[in-house]
């Protein structure tokens, strides 16, 4: 698995979309929770207003204008029971508490400092008994016959429940977020995957163009990758046009230029047999002699010059493969017509129908052709072909002997064989280009070829080219 | 033996021509396609040598054309397209051999002369029947290691028929390979030549076979 780099599609899909939906998340948390909070807040006011109200419903004013409260008509025994948490006071005029509920024991409510209007309803944090964070709600209480003596109605109420509430809340409310963050983000893993797939499907067809499976990438791709795609197997199509029309000129030059060297050779070989027939003919054979030697150089430089322009393949360019086995076979059925005058025995192993040549086919035909050739030419009774892919770490390889049971080459002309134009022997026809034109294209695909002895005498050819897989 | 020499270059085609004919073969030619396609179907040749590339139709679609149409006449591709795939190509298009320009002129000999043998099942250059051996590559004939003096048509009866032992040749057959196209043939010459063969070599060598044609055994 090769690391995301840091211009990951999928990361920078899938990173917005996490801090997106963190931060969205987080906000909701903040607002939900907030909005409970106040909800509880309020309806714990107005759950204690309406105490308030009715507490106040119970003062009473006697003939001295003193306030009473009937406590004991009041409902909620929470007023009753010393700490409960809900309480009531009643203050006077500086303040003083003048009457309590009996939950408040024998502590006091801390009055605020507040200037009250008469008819409003102030709220106010307190702190009460055992150090309980207390709401408290006051209002004026005036007797109607003394309108000018203000008394002080309190109410608390402990708010740690709703506190405690809010909390529980809140809490709920994180982990239930958190839940759906990591559901959304799967789901965002999930769309970006789906949505990434037609890119994966693109990997792929790249793959089967670099080992040569395909010519073209294949496959529709998305709208918005297909552009890339049409322009990416148009450069394919240009360099596969270029190689053919390379080709194309490189065969005519040689019909164009071949044909008149033949027309010399011939007029010069006819000139010098009808000397040797005819001694007594007056003639100057050097020129026959000439002409036929610069024929043989011209054709020589014409196809060295020609071969190496048509060798097409290399290393690098993708989708070359080439099945092995056939190549092999439709080359030694052309064996087989061209050399049947010396009835030699052609003998192929079996060749793996998997085994393929990373490369252009012309290419591979010219390497083995050319080799097979040569042996034929030179075997007494048999040529060899076997072919197997190396073993080893690193790329495959392909290794391909053919070896036939003709004189051999001595070990110190080997490196001279491979050198254009040099030909061990003369009378055996060829133009002693073979070898070094397999030699250059082999060169050309980084592999190796190797000259050695046959194990019952003949020449055995190792040639290792890179394998398709 | 008759050759239909296919080359559309003249001047290389007036030089195989000669070649041939002074190797001892009945030369026919034809310089495009179509020419070579209706002679190929309407003559009979022993080995044809063909140029791939031809004008009207190229020199592989004729050879298609004759294998579909059943001829099995040998044929010895020439050309400058010497890249294996195309020789392969042409190999299996229906040739029998395959030779690039430019070549030396024994070699295209040599080549023919093993075609002609291939097509009879013969494996030697040299033709023994008896007493009598004939070497195709110096067109000498020798009857107990004397050399025998033969015209040209002696010799071309002669060579068609040592090509085929014991094998049953009609005038007609003999007539068409030792003529060349428009030749004015007459039956009665071949009667004339094989007399002449009888008188040179032993008599019990060519066989009449009445109202069949010749044969060659063996003594």
């Amino acid at each position: 698995m090769t690391p995301w780099p840091s211009t990951s599609l999928r990361l920078r899909l899938l990173g917005l979309t996490a801090v997106g939906l963190a931060l969205a998340l987080l906000l909701a948390w903040f607002v939900l929770g907030g909005l409970f909070r106040d909800e509880s807040m309020r309806q714990f006011r107005h759950g204690l207003e309406q105490q308030l109200d009715q507490l106040t419903a119970r003062v009473e004013f006697d003939a001295q204008g003193q306030p009473t409260v009937d406590a004991a008509s009041l409902s909620d025994p929470r007023w009753h029971k010393p700490y409960s948490g809900l309480y009531w006071q009643l203050n006077d005029a500086d303040q003083g508490a003048l009457l309590r509920s009996r939950s408040l024991w024998d502590t006091r409510l801390a009055n605020a400092p507040d200037a009250l209007g008469d008819a409003t309803v102030h709220a106010h944090a307190g702190t009460g008994p055992q150090d309980a964070p207390l709401l408290v709600l006051e209002r004026v209480v005036r007797s109607p016959d003394q309108p000018g003596t203000r008394w002080r109605l309190l109410v608390a109420a402990d708010s740690r429940a709703v506190q405690d509430a809010v909390a529980q809340f809140r809490s709920v409310l994180a982990w239930s977020l958190a839940a759906l963050l990591a559901l959304l983000l799967a789901a965002a893993w999930a769309q970006v995957a789906l949505g990434l797939a037609p890119l994966r499907a693109l990997q792929r067809a790249l793959a089967e163009l670099q080992a040569g499976r395909s010519q073209r990438l294949q496959g529709p791709a998305p709208l918005e990758v297909q552009p890339l795609v049409d322009g990416f197997n148009t450069v394919l199509d240009s360099h596969a046009q270029l190689v053919q029309r390379a080709r194309q000129q490189a065969g005519d030059l040689a019909h164009a230029v071949k044909t008149p060297l033949a027309v010399l050779s011939q007029a010069a070989e006819a000139a010098l047999a009808r000397q040797q027939r005819d001694p007594s003919q007056a003639g100057d054979t050097r020129l026959a002699t000439l002409v036929l030697e610069q024929v043989a150089q011209a054709r020589r430089e014409v196809d060295w010059h020609l071969a190496r322009a048509r060798a097409a393949g290399g290393r690098g360019v993708p989708g070359q493969r080439v099945a092995l086995a056939p190549v092999v076979r439709d080359l030694l059925r052309v064996m087989d017509k061209v050399h049947a005058a010396r009835a030699l025995a052609l003998r192929c192993a079996d060749i793996d129908v998997d085994l393929a040549f990373a490369g252009e086919a012309q290419d591979l035909q010219e390497i083995l052709g050319n080799l097979l050739d040569n042996a034929c030419k030179w075997a007494r009774a048999a040529v060899s072909v076997a072919a197997q892919l190396a073993s080893g770490a690193g790329p495959p390889v392909l290794v391909i002997t053919v070896q036939d049971d003709g004189p051999g080459i001595a070990a110190q002309q080997r490196d001279a064989v491979l050198a254009r134009g040099v030909r061990v022997d003369e009378s055996v026809p060829g133009s002693g280009l073979g070898l070094a034109i397999v030699a250059d294209r082999v060169a050309a695909y980084g592999g190796t070829l190797a000259l050695e002895s046959a194990p019952h005498g003949g020449l055995r050819v190792v040639v290792r080219l890179p394998a398709a897989v | 033996m008759r050759i239909l020499l296919v080359e559309d270059e003249t001047h290389l085609a007036a030089q195989l021509r000669q070649t041939l004919e002074e190797a001892g073969y009945v030369v026919d030619t034809a310089g495009n396609g179509r020419d070579a396609w209706q002679l190929g179907g309407e003559q009979t040749y022993d080995v044809v040598v063909l140029d791939l590339g031809l004008p009207v139709l190229d020199g592989l679609s004729v050879l298609k054309r004759w294998r579909s149409e059943g001829m099995v006449t040998p044929v010895l591709i020439l050309t400058a397209r010497d890249q294996w795939h195309e020789k392969v190509a042409g190999i299996d298009a229906g040739a029998d051999d395959y030779l690039t320009k430019p070549f030396h002129t024994e070699e295209l000999l040599a080549r023919v002369r093993a075609l002609i043998r291939r097509a009879q099942g013969l494996a030697s250059p040299v033709l023994q029947c008896g007493a009598v051996s004939l070497d195709t590559r110096s067109n000498r004939v020798t009857r107990d290691g004397h050399p025998v003096a033969m015209t040209s048509h002696e010799y071309k009866v002669l060579a068609y028929l040592m090509h085929r032992p014991n094998t049953v040749v009609s005038r007609t057959e003999l007539t068409e390979h030792i003529y060349a196209q428009d030749f004015d043939r007459d039956s009665n010459t071949i009667e004339v030549f094989v007399a002449r063969l009888r008188k040179k070599l032993p008599p019990a060598m060519i066989e009449t076979v009445r109202g069949m044609g010749y044969r060659l055994v063996a003594p």
